[in-house]
């Protein structure tokens, strides 16, 4: 039987993180994966990251993918793929089963990485071709560049919900709405905020009556729910779509570790059954380790970095590493988890109401409900200021962990500070020259440039743009406010495109002076962003 | 069209090589490798298969061949995960009615 130092199941970002970090210590590792291809979901993910510059903030998801491919395979790493693992036994022998034939091999020390599942929800029609998880549809666009349908609604307002709705819309489909039976919007206001100026409507505190169609969904209804989340009668709406997306949370999918004798335990905070184990992801069966979603649901920022802790955790154990090297680097990386579990979207603070930010600003109940600020609303959170000529207007109100607009800067207008969850600082008397590095690097597209004193009565506001076609310099179309209605005509100054900006064009506006605090996204006609 | 041509961030999508196969019998195109279930959307069909005792019209609903909502009967074989089988030229993909290749009468 062939034996390894360490056994990783999955080669998504964190048995991959595993992996590299294992065999840079001269570890002899084994990746299996079910999968045809490696790298789990960071292929899906083309947003851009939050976090900081350690977490690899403002670099998207596939791209981070890329490169810890690159590594692992420089590093001589072995992934093998279509190897289904189907049991972990007594002393760490682990049975995978690949194309026809069945190994079994053994690992002194073994991680588990194998993610988790999307959660569903049933409702009259729910198994009707055209209803699917959001992470199908994701598949179906990123990875296989295929659209899921035409007219989408969206089931859940949490992150991936948002996210993936963003994604629809960027490569063609009309998002129809959002329907969360929750009150308030579950995901980053900043991810609302850029489907709202879309036009897109939230249904808060609604949810999916039933889907229709015969052979396939042709309409889906739609009402509002009571106190114990049953359809108010009188309130349904028929929408016209063809296709539903559910994003209704996720489950750790820990059945290989429930099997292999590790102590379980169901944490509503990590969404479902996982193994009870220590800071270092090792799970009651000695030398069993656990990394990313399958322990807890997370980010794939965090999921990375507990791989890299698990697997010096392994080394530190088979004498790869010694304890004081090891010790060091596993309190590093602890820290800078520890900075991703920060503010008001942290584990901790799930299911939680929060009112009020760190720095004791009144969240915005219009973000939470509707998806957009109030325009009033903007100049009590200290990334709005005025002032003559060019500066950024940095509508980013909840803590979450991020700060690349700060390390952007060329000319440090913008402050986070050491605590990455702080909302960003507009410099009073800001030396911005315009370049626009923090509209780009801002992961949640909340930055923009507003020049008041662009002619005697207009001004220019520049946005990212991540849609096609671009529209072409001198374009006159229509600015829309926060929420997605259009307010004044709108031309086209300059779209500027940069390898530094990642794919996000910033597209400049001239709008009529006293629409520079509303104007917010731009349509070529009001018609075509309405639906 | 339901093919993403060009995308914001992800550009002309990669592709393999234009194959023919047949669904039901009927000639479609699809690119060599890639997922059976990709091809059948971007054709526009949507039922993969009828369930056992209701006759329920089942497709694409995980993507990641973990439901098996979207099995199909491939080149004469049964329960085959559209979604995560590479597409092959000349693939003879059918409609699946139950555990059975045959609709009933």
């Amino acid at each position: 039987m062939k034996r390894y130092d360490m056994i990783i199941v999955g080669a998504g970002p964190a048995g991959l993180s595993a992996a590299v970090e294992a065999a840079k210590h001269g570890m002899c590792v084994a990746v299996f994966d079910e999968n045809a291809k490696p790298g789990g979901q960071l292929f899906k993910q083309i947003h851009k990251f939050f976090g900081s510059k350690e977490h690899q903030a403002k670099v998207r998801g596939f791209r981070i993918g890329e490169a810890l491919l690159k590594q692992a395979n420089e590093l001589g790493v072995e992934v093998l793929l279509n190897a289904v693992v189907t049991g972990i036994y007594a002393d760490k022998e682990v049975i995978v089963r690949h194309n026809d034939t069945v190994r079994h091999v053994k690992g002194d020390t073994i991680l588990v990485a194998t993610g988790a599942s999307e959660n569903m929800i049933a409702f009259p029609g729910w198994t009707l071709p055209g209803v699917m998880g959001a992470g199908a549809a994701q598949t179906m666009i990123n990875l296989h560049g295929v659209l899921p349908g035409k007219r989408v609604l969206m089931v859940g307002s949490g992150n991936v919900g948002l996210v993936v709705s963003y994604q629809l819309m960027q490569c063609g489909c009309e998002l129809v709405g959002i329907v969360d039976v929750a009150k308030k919007i579950g995901g980053y206001g900043v991810h609302a905020a850029k489907i709202a100026r879309c036009g897109v409507p939230f249904y808060m505190g609604h949810t999916i009556v039933r889907a229709e169609g015969t052979d396939h969904v042709t309409g889906v209804v739609i009402g509002e729910v009571d106190e114990a989340y049953q359809c108010i009668s009188g309130t349904e709406k028929q929408l016209d779509v063809d296709t539903v997306c559910i994003a209704v949370g996720l489950s750790p999918m820990s059945q290989l570790l429930d099997m292999a004798g590790c102590q379980m335990q169901t944490v509503s905070a990590k969404g479902g059954t996982v193994p009870v184990c220590n800071a270092d992801g090792e799970t009651s069966v000695e030398g069993l380790y656990v990394a990313g979603d399958v322990s807890g649901i997370e980010e794939a920022s965090s999921a990375m970095i507990e791989g890299r802790i698990a697997a010096i955790s392994a080394a530190r154990k088979l004498g790869y590493l010694g304890e004081a090297p090891a010790s060091e680097e596993i309190s590093k990386l602890q820290a800078s988890l520890e900075a991703l579990r920060q503010g008001m979207f942290a584990p901790g603070n799930r299911g939680k109401i929060i009112e009020q930010t760190e720095e004791g600003i009144r969240i915005s109940n219009s973000l939470l409900t509707k998806g957009y600020l109030e325009e009033q609303e903007i100049e009590r959170f200290p990334g709005f200021h005025t002032q003559k000529g060019i500066h950024p207007v940095i509508e980013c109100t909840q803590n979450i962990p991020c700060n690349p607009c700060q390390d952007v800067c060329p000319r440090h207008c913008i402050m986070v500070g050491d605590n990455i969850t702080a909302l960003p600082v507009v410099d009073e008397n800001s030396a911005c020259s315009g370049c626009g590095l923090c509209v780009a690097s801002c992961s949640g597209q909340a930055i923009f440039l507003v020049n008041d004193s662009y002619d005697q009565t207009h001004a220019s506001v520049t946005i990212p743009y991540e849609f096609l076609p671009l529209p072409a310099v001198g374009t006159i179309g229509v600015a829309l406010d926060r929420s997605g209605n259009p307010v004044c005509e709108a031309e086209v100054l300059s779209v500027k495109a940069n390898p530094a900006f990642d794919k996000t064009n910033l597209l400049t506006m001239k709008v009529p002076k006293e629409m520079s605090q509303k104007a917010r996204f731009f349509a070529v006609k009001s018609s075509e962003q309405k639906g | 069209m339901l093919r993403i041509e060009n995308h914001p961030i992800l550009g002309e999508i990669q592709k393999g090589r234009l194959v023919r196969f047949t669904f039901d019998g009927k000639e479609l195109t699809g690119y060599e490798g890639e997922p059976i279930a990709a091809a059948l959307k971007a054709a526009g069909v949507m039922v993969h298969r009828y369930t056992t005792k209701r006759h329920e019209p089942r497709g694409v609903f995980c993507a990641i061949g973990r439901c098996t909502d979207c099995v199909m009967c491939v080149n004469g074989k049964i329960n085959v995960r559209t979604c995560v089988t590479p597409l092959e030229e000349g693939m003879d993909v059918r409609t699946q009615y139950g555990v059975s290749r045959q609709k009933p009468e």
